[in-house]
């Protein structure tokens, strides 16, 4: 009778260890995770402004340069600026003031040396609104570029014409956005 | 890399319906299932476990995905695989991982045999892992927002908790009559080290704008608390770290208090009822604490020159991290582990002959049961369930078999075998389920087994 029991026992441990045993496996490769490569592609807000016409106009005087420039450090990020293989930066400009502008806009190192310039022009108003648009793509040398940027300004000269006074209707804006690639190893 | 470390310990650390040990509970050969149920039906003079080798269990699994959905070797790229698991998991997917390892156990009877009480006492350590998927994390990650303007990203998706810790204990058990037994367990908690992140809210959404391109907002309500964990990332930490948790556990760390309770009633002589709550508890976390926080609002507009002054708006990277400022803290914190909930209904059968009976004491009258079990687990959301089936079969005297099937949110074909032996004083057992999976381990969702060795003394009655 004992030894029966002990068979059995036996035979039933047996039984559930070879079930492990037998258990099988598909062929795993944990090492492919080393392959990991995330491809976001991010868009924000660059920048922007509205100005009325009354605004190129000082005590009655013309002022035909307008001029500003500020900081813009988001390269200051090690992450952002390490994983950046792209950047495209979107410009709407619209008119509806009765004068052309030249705006350029310019990216300025820690030096405020200019790294490079992106210009733009938009005809003078005449009755129908004039949007321009501009895409500026930064890869490779031009990308270093714009990761060494620290401060961006802003150039708006006004082409002659018939002159503008504190009444003077009409705005130009800018919209602008950014396309960043990054690549996440 | 970091980040990168970080995907894959959340990936790698794939795991199961952490703790529903059905086939132990109410498996009453085994006096681990007391540690399910302290008013189990459990009978013994004294018994001890086999030191670090008397309760060994461990569960893994995942809802949602499987090792081998991430990681076939086949002519999928790595990444692909990634996306398709992105894509396929909901942000209640989860993963779980439990362990514990019995350090020491025993017990012994009390009083007369008319009254008899049972005392058991033991330690054990405990590991803790659960994170829902950070899906919207996950999407940002992999495609970033261009091409979903529109959707508002729910930074709650980010919900997570891990523990290690030793628990003390010491529980009690009493016939109060001849069919109702009732038990009660205290536990003494000492946390080694504690994460946790359960109570984010916030969004991040992209729409096109007015006078911007667009609208995007940020806001932002996530917490992170630690204890016992800050120091290891410190640059200037030079101990061992494995050893020094494993330190923590045993002394010194973060102490709690909690209890388990239940019974079990024999309405009739062939039906019994089992049911018990166990963990009811909390840990104070005050020494060596840290807690991280990202709290704030932001509206991103991009850089907006300024041409009628000449001063400068200030840079866009600065007002994003005062916006929204990354910030750490030392608060003490409680945290409540987490409560489960058993109960078992079980119908017997086949009663042994009298010639079988060697009147050893022996109350095992019936050679078969059928019964069904539900088990209720509190997670950082909602609680998860599962049912079993089950039955049980004492083969020949001193062996003893249960099998299971049981359904609940990782699976609807979980089929469990448990195996509890006798060879003279030594008890051994194994449990293991979800037996349909081993055909091919990669893919299942989630596995656990326990096995342990005892030594016990039963009573005799003459």
């Amino acid at each position: 009778m004992m030894i029966m029991k002990k068979t059995h026992i036996k035979k039933l441990v047996f039984t559930l260890f070879s079930l492990f045993a037998l258990s099988c496996s598909s062929d795993l490769d944990f090492n492919q995770a080393n392959e990991l490569l995330l491809e976001p592609v991010i868009v924000a807000n660059l920048t922007y402004f509205d100005i009325a016409a009354p605004q190129f106009v000082t005590n009655g005087v013309e002022n035909n340069l307008l001029f500003d420039a500020q900081d813009f450090d988001v390269f200051r990020d090690s992450f952002f600026r390490d994983n950046l293989k792209r950047a495209d930066f979107y410009f709407e400009i619209s008119n509806t003031i009765s004068r052309a502008y030249t705006i350029n806009i310019l990216l300025l190192d820690k030096n405020d040396q200019i790294l490079y310039t992106i210009p733009m022009t938009v005809p003078a108003y005449t009755g129908s609104e004039n949007v321009v648009k501009t895409t500026e793509i930064f890869e490779n040398n031009k990308l270093a570029l714009l990761k060494s940027t620290k401060r961006m300004a802003f150039m708006l000269t006004m082409a002659p014409g018939t002159p503008l006074t504190a009444n003077s209707p009409g705005n130009l804006k800018l919209k602008s956005s950014a396309t960043v690639y990054l690549e996440i190893k | 890399m970091r980040i990168k470390y970080l995907l894959l310990l959340l990936i790698v650390s794939f795991s199961s319906l952490s703790q529903n040990k059905q086939i132990l509970y109410n498996f009453t050969s085994i006096p681990q299932s007391m540690m399910s149920n302290p008013g189990a039906d459990v009978k013994y003079k004294y018994y001890f476990g086999v030191p670090l080798l008397s309760g060994i269990s461990a569960n893994v699994g995942s809802t949602g995905f499987s090792a081998y959905d991430l990681y076939a070797k086949n002519d999928v790229n790595f990444n692909t695989k990634l996306r398709q698991v992105v894509n396929s998991v909901s942000r209640n997917d989860k993963l779980l991982v439990n362990e514990q390892v019995e350090l020491f156990a025993g017990g012994f009877q009390l009083g007369n045999w008319e009254k008899k009480g049972y005392v058991s006492f033991g330690m054990y350590q405990e590991f803790d892992f659960v994170s829902y998927m950070p899906k919207d994390f996950a999407i940002i990650a992999l495609d970033g927002n261009r091409d979903h303007i529109g959707k508002v990203f729910n930074l709650g998706d980010l919900n997570m908790k891990t523990e290690m810790l030793s628990v003390l204990h010491i529980g009690y058990h009493k016939n109060l009559n001849e069919n109702f037994i009732v038990g009660g367990r205290a536990k003494l908690y000492s946390s080694a080290f504690n994460a946790q992140t359960t109570n984010n809210s916030g969004y991040i959404y992209t729409i096109p704008g007015e006078n911007t391109i667009y609208e995007q907002v940020i806001y932002s309500d996530l917490e992170l608390n630690t204890s016992g964990v800050a120091k290891y990332f410190e640059d200037d930490y030079e101990g061992d770290a494995a050893s020094d948790i494993m330190k923590k556990t045993l002394f010194g760390g973060n102490l709690g208090l909690g209890f388990d309770a239940g019974f079990t009633y024999y309405p009739k002589k062939n039906t019994q009822i089992t049911a018990s709550i166990t963990d009811v508890g909390f840990i104070k976390h005050s020494k060596a604490v840290k807690t991280f926080t990202y709290k704030g609002y932001y509206k991103y507009e991009g850089v907006n020159p300024n041409f009628d002054t000449a001063n400068n708006s200030g840079s866009t990277y600065e007002e994003f991290q005062n916006a929204i400022p990354y910030d750490s803290v030392y608060t003490k914190y409680t945290t409540w582990r987490p409560a489960k909930l058993n109960a078992s209904y079980q119908y017997s059968f086949d009663e042994s002959r009298a010639a079988d009976c060697n009147c050893s004491g022996e109350e095992n009258e019936y050679k078969s049961a059928v019964g069904g079990q539900l088990f209720v687990m509190t997670l950082p959301r909602k609680p998860i369930m599962a049912l079993t089936a089950y039955y049980q079969r004492q083969l020949v005297k001193n062996l003893n078999v249960k099998a299971t099937y049981t359904v609940d949110s990782f699976s609807y074909t979980n089929i469990g075998l448990g195996l509890s032996a006798q060879i003279g004083k030594l008890n051994m057992y194994l449990l293991a389920d979800n037996l349909l999976e081993y055909r091919d381990v990669s893919k299942a969702n989630s596995l656990s087994f326990q096995f342990g060795f005892n030594f016990i003394f039963k009573e005799v009655n003459e």
